[in-house]
């Protein structure tokens, strides 16, 4: 039996309008409902909601089916969805399933909370 | 304290065969050394103030010491009555106060040889079921009239050990069923596997199909499924894929994947028109609560007058299949753009096209291989990968067919534990020369 893999989810507000989820270590079939909670509680329809992903060391499709939830959450509720501090090599992953075209990249969560306002 | 009618032949238990069964079911003749069973030995002399003391277990012939203390490494003695071997026919302790006047001790060798034992106390190993399996005793060559409290000790101790035997056989059951549990869990997720994958491929004229798929987990089944079949044109179609997830759930979504493929290239074999449908049954099946999604490649091959195969392609978010030309270079034959099934509102899928010619083979393959870990603990990639057939599956001679497969498989063995998912893998090649692939598709 192997160690469960550790994840954390901290929800944060950058600035006001603009709700952070900063998420840290591996994102898998064993940790993803931590995600998948905070994806469900947040305030999608009041803000843009950033995923930053910049402490994330590992991410399977478990995990990516996550974040495309997260995607449909916020296409439904008609806000923005960016992700942040995503790393070369989960990009090539994108990349190859065609999340690149779904999603909004900034380098940080900053950037990400000025783009977004009118 | 009990007496017992003094007998020259060995007196046995009523139900010896039983008592034995429970000796060798407790693991009670196991003989490497035991440091729990030499301190209570230890004890056992300290409390009667005694030079000899045993944990001894009695087998059919022998008296085994799991442990002795002042027997000068004796490691057993023979079931001859008089001590430990009565000692297991009593219920409670078993005393001989002087060997040298008592009738049931005459003959014993260790009473009449060395080292001339006249004083005796055993307290029975008795197990739950009531089998004795042995017995803790304390010797001395003096004679000696124990006390009631250092027969209670006595007994304790014996008990201590019992408790000893009993957790120890309590987790080699846990153990065991433990390892059966999980034999079975790895023989059923094998089973299901191989219901999810075709178990041949079909043989297509003037072509050699070959798949494999490659297991890093024995007892999680990965989600990857590949397909080889027949349209009612004169074409056959073909896929590879891999879902999101692993287990049960995993196997429940290939199959759906699978079956779909299949139901949409007889209703519309176009290769977009099949990820799109696909795309609307799965977002149909996992709506709402636990949404799910699978990449694939499908792919259509079209048999030509000059014995080439038309090959067009369409990606949902799949790596892309590598042609092995026939000049020895590898090129990727790209659906970069494609988005993965299930999940997305619109999603995109991108069609190309490409033709095999004699010589040439088309890999398809999930991305188990191209996120395998090299020595170096890099991902392969699909550079990687492009490199390794560049340098070694093509040029091998003669047959494409079987040097390419042979040649990814030799990789994924090379690269050992660094494949931490599942990977399938298809290979279609056209023959260089068309009249032996005639003669062996017959």
């Amino acid at each position: 039996m192997t160690e469960p893999a550790h994840l954390t989810v901290t929800p944060r507000r950058v600035t006001s309008g603009a709700f952070l989820l900063e998420v840290t270590g591996e994102l898998d079939y064993h940790t993803s409902t931590l995600l998948t909670e905070a994806v469900n509680e947040a305030p999608f329809s009041d803000e843009s909601v950033i995923i930053d992903l910049s402490g994330l060391t590992y991410c399977d499709s478990t995990g990516i089916s996550v974040l495309i939830t997260a995607y449909n959450r916020s296409r439904a509720a008609s806000s923005r969805l960016s992700l942040t501090g995503v790393s070369p090599d989960q990009m090539r992953v994108f990349e190859l399933i065609g999340l690149d075209q779904v999603f909004s990249f900034y380098a940080t969560p900053e950037e990400a909370a000025s783009a977004g306002r009118p | 304290m009990t007496t017992t009618p003094s007998t020259t032949s060995p007196a046995l238990p009523v139900d010896e065969a039983a008592r034995l069964a429970a000796v060798h079911r407790y693991g009670a003749l196991e003989t490497a050394p035991d440091r729990a069973f030499d301190r209570i030995a230890s004890l056992a002399a300290r409390i009667f103030g005694a030079p000899m003391a045993t944990v001894a277990i009695v087998d059919s012939d022998r008296i085994w010491f799991r442990a002795a203390h002042g027997l000068a490494g004796a490691t057993h003695t023979d079931r001859v009555p008089g001590l430990c071997a009565s000692a297991v026919l009593h219920g409670g302790p078993y005393v001989v106060t002087d060997a040298r006047t008592d009738s049931r001790t005459r003959g014993n060798p260790l009473v009449e040889g060395d080292p001339g034992v006249r004083f005796y106390a055993a307290a029975p190993l008795t197990t739950a079921r009531g089998h004795c399996l042995g017995a803790v005793d304390v010797l001395d060559t003096r004679p000696r009239r124990p006390t009631a409290a250092q027969l209670d000790s006595l007994q304790d101790l014996a008990a201590l050990v019992m408790d000893e035997l009993e957790s120890r056989l309590s987790t080699v059951r846990t153990i065991t069923a433990e390892r059966e549990r999980r034999t079975e869990a790895e023989r059923l997720a094998r089973a299901l596997q191989r219901t999810l994958l075709p178990p041949a491929l079909p043989e297509v004229p003037g072509l050699r199909a070959a798949a494999a798929y490659h297991t890093a987990s024995t007892h999680e089944v990965g989600g990857d499924f590949y397909d080889l079949f027949p349209l009612d044109d004169g074409r056959w179609a073909f896929f590879i894929g891999d879902v999101c997830g692993k287990g049960a759930d995993a196997a429940a979504l290939t199959s759906l994947t699978r079956y779909t493929l299949r139901a949409a290239a007889i209703y519309d074999p176009d290769p977009c028109a099949a990820l799109a449908n696909l795309d609307l049954v799965l977002k149909g099946e996992y709506q709402g609560g636990d949404p799910r999604y699978c990449t694939a490649v499908f792919g259509v091959l079209d048999p030509l007058s000059d014995g080439s195969f038309g090959v067009t392609l369409a990606g949902g978010g799949h790596p892309p299949a590598l042609a092995l030309r026939a000049d020895g270079t590898v090129q990727p034959i790209s659906t970069m753009g494609g988005q993965l099934v299930g999940m997305l509102p619109d999603p995109r899928f991108v069609r190309t096209t490409t033709r095999l010619s004699a010589g040439e083979s088309l890999l398809l393959y999930t991305d188990g291989l191209t996120e395998a870990r090299t020595p170096d603990g890099g991902m392969l990639g699909e550079e990687g990968l492009v490199r390794y057939l560049a340098a070694n599956a093509v040029g091998a001679g003669g047959d494409p067919q079987h040097a390419l497969l042979g040649c990814v498989e030799t990789l994924l063995e090379d690269l050992g534990r660094g494949v931490s998912d599942d990977t399938a893998l298809m290979a279609l090649s056209v023959p260089a020369h068309p009249e032996t692939a005639l003669q062996e598709n017959r």
